[in-house]
């Protein structure tokens, strides 16, 4: 069947597709860039062949990060072992978008983002329904290669109060005032619990590269900001999981340290290694700093408590299924050991330990 | 013909002027008793290394312009070094006016005044600058000194734990410590 659609439109769908992991959005560059407006509406075509690719876009992409994966995750009654697909209710996959996601689209094709002209397109965060808010953090995520863009879209309030864009990479929202990452709750369960358990891979490589490229990062206010993000995102998400009794769903934090904390002799100096200069005059900011870095080790305590906290769950209290495959996650990924080393690195950036820093400089 | 004169103004005036810094961390005290008995242990050792109890439960201890401050409960430690300084400032600016043309002279000095203000501000700047690059440098050379202290004191109540502990487990037949090696042995008869 052949279908028509204008330049616009052809362009749009383009988009859409480029967002959704159809290529390497490098090459719709053009496309984001260019300035030739918005028309007023879309053709009743175009708009069919939008709900199609998002309908089906969305899906495969949570499935190729990770809901194709034979994995087990925690439901009400149990952990239940299988393909997405196969484990979550069909309710909890049905994922619906709104006209914001449609919106953004045409903003997005319309308008330069980072131009002088671009089009003050915003909308609350609560009136995203939980499809539009992942398309969003897709977007978000996959716009990132063009390093411009996602500091314009982490200034608006549909993106600064997306919780998935926040997990996909706290970084994106550092600026020079202190920025509080939205309110978790909810994120456990439903339909955005099924899309965290589908994202759990792709959260482990957001984060994996986020830890890599800290010892990238020469400016030191820079580095304290975002690691500061990074706590406080990893803090309300550990706790809205901790809430729900869905430990499961922070298993991409400790695929991430088992990666970042191999065994051997670990230096803090590893992610600090890029700052340059004496750093700020206070001692107090530099020690700061260098604390922030290890946000995602310090996290790792965390989850410690967590499978403390599971091993004094006997089999007739509630809970215990959670803290069964908490202790499985916990073994399997070698907790203890990675909480030792995430514990021996954070102490080296302590002023009065034993070895710690005294001057607060890598 | 136009006369030209010399104004000059003179601003002065004495700032009390400080400069702060802080380092907060925790002492690495192991969970071998209940906390309030670590804390009971902490609070001995610490006071005989010359701090006082406040009223809020923690131990103080100034050294020359530092304080270090230590909560016993959870074994937080803060090291706060201030510096302060009445420091006198002077600026001055000279200009020229005419009798005839330009402004007058009363608001030539009133413009002055407010120029010389900031000058004042800005040399006030410099100040708490070198005070607080001074409070900084005694923190580190502080820190450098205390951290060994510190470290006794946290062996100290890890030993007086164990034996504790010991106690708590039977009768104590020996104990042996070797300062030098810096081991404990204790031997407990169950």
């Amino acid at each position: 069947m052949t279908a028509t659609v204008s330049r616009f439109e052809f362009n749009l769908l383009r988009l859409l597709r480029g967002l959704l992991g159809a290529g390497p959005i490098e090459a719709l560059a053009t496309v984001v860039y260019a300035d030739p407006g918005s028309p007023p509406c879309l053709s009743r075509t175009a708009v069919r062949l939008v709900e199609d690719t998002l309908a089906k876009g969305v899906v495969a992409r949570l499935v190729r990060a990770g809901g194709w994966r034979v994995e087990r995750f925690l439901r009400t009654d149990g952990p239940v072992t299988g393909r997405a697909w196969e484990r979550l209710p069909l309710d909890e996959r049905r994922l619906s978008f709104s006209g914001h996601s449609l919106r953004f689209l045409m903003w997005l094709t319309g308008k330069k983002p980072t131009g002088p002209t671009a089009d003050p397109w915003d909308c609350s965060p609560h009136e995203l329904t939980a499809g539009d808010e992942l398309f969003l953090a897709l977007a978000f995520d996959a716009l990132k290669p063009l390093g411009d863009v996602t500091p314009v879209l982490a200034a608006r309030a549909a993106f600064r109060g997306n919780r998935l864009a926040w997990l996909l990479g706290p970084g994106e929202f550092v600026t020079q005032a202190a920025v509080v990452p939205p309110d978790f709750a909810g994120w456990s369960s439903g339909s955005r619990g099924a899309m965290m358990e589908c994202l759990q891979p792709l959260l482990a490589e957001r984060w994996l590269a986020g830890e890599r490229a800290k010892s990238q990062i020469a400016d030191w206010g820079r580095m304290r900001r975002q690691g500061e993000a990074e706590a406080a995102t990893l803090a309300g998400f550990l706790a809205a999981c901790e809430t729900a009794g869905r430990p499961d769903l922070a298993r991409f934090l400790l695929r991430t340290a088992r990666i970042v904390l191999p065994a051997g002799e670990l230096r803090a100096d590893a992610w600090t290694a890029g700052l340059q200069g004496s750093g700020p005059p206070r001692l107090s900011d530099r020690f700061a700093t260098r604390r922030a870095a290890l946000a995602v080790l310090a996290a790792v305590a965390t989850l410690q408590k967590w499978d403390q906290a599971a091993r004094r769950v006997g089999y007739f209290d509630d809970g215990y299924e959670s803290s069964q495959v908490w202790k499985a996650d916990w073994e399997a990924a070698g907790g203890d050991a990675l909480a030792d080393r995430a514990a021996a690195v954070l102490l080296q950036v302590e002023p009065l330990a034993a070895g710690g820093a005294s001057k607060g400089t890598p | 013909m136009s006369r030209a004169y010399r104004i000059t103004v003179k601003e002065s005036e004495t700032r009390e002027l400080r400069g702060s810094d802080e380092i907060c961390t925790k002492l690495e005290l192991l969970d071998i008793l209940p906390p309030e008995d670590t804390a009971g242990l902490l609070k001995g050792a610490l006071a005989e290394r010359g701090f006082q109890e406040q009223a809020d439960g923690t131990l103080t201890r100034q050294d020359g312009g530092l304080t270090v401050t230590v909560d016993p409960c959870d074994g937080t430690v803060s090291v706060k070094s201030e510096v302060a300084e009445t420091v006198g400032l002077e600026a001055r600016r000279h200009t020229s006016g005419f009798d005839d043309i330009g402004p007058s002279e009363k608001a030539i000095r009133e413009r002055m005044k407010g120029d010389l203000k900031a000058d004042l501000d800005k040399k006030a700047e410099q100040e708490s600058t070198r005070l607080q690059a001074e409070a900084t440098a005694k923190l580190e050379k502080h820190l450098d000194e205390l951290q060994p202290e510190l470290g006794r004191v946290v062996n100290k109540v890890t030993r007086e734990a164990l034996k504790q502990k010991a106690r708590s487990l039977g009768t104590v037949q020996e104990i042996h410590e070797d300062a030098e090696a810096g081991s404990l042995t204790i031997t407990v008869e169950v």
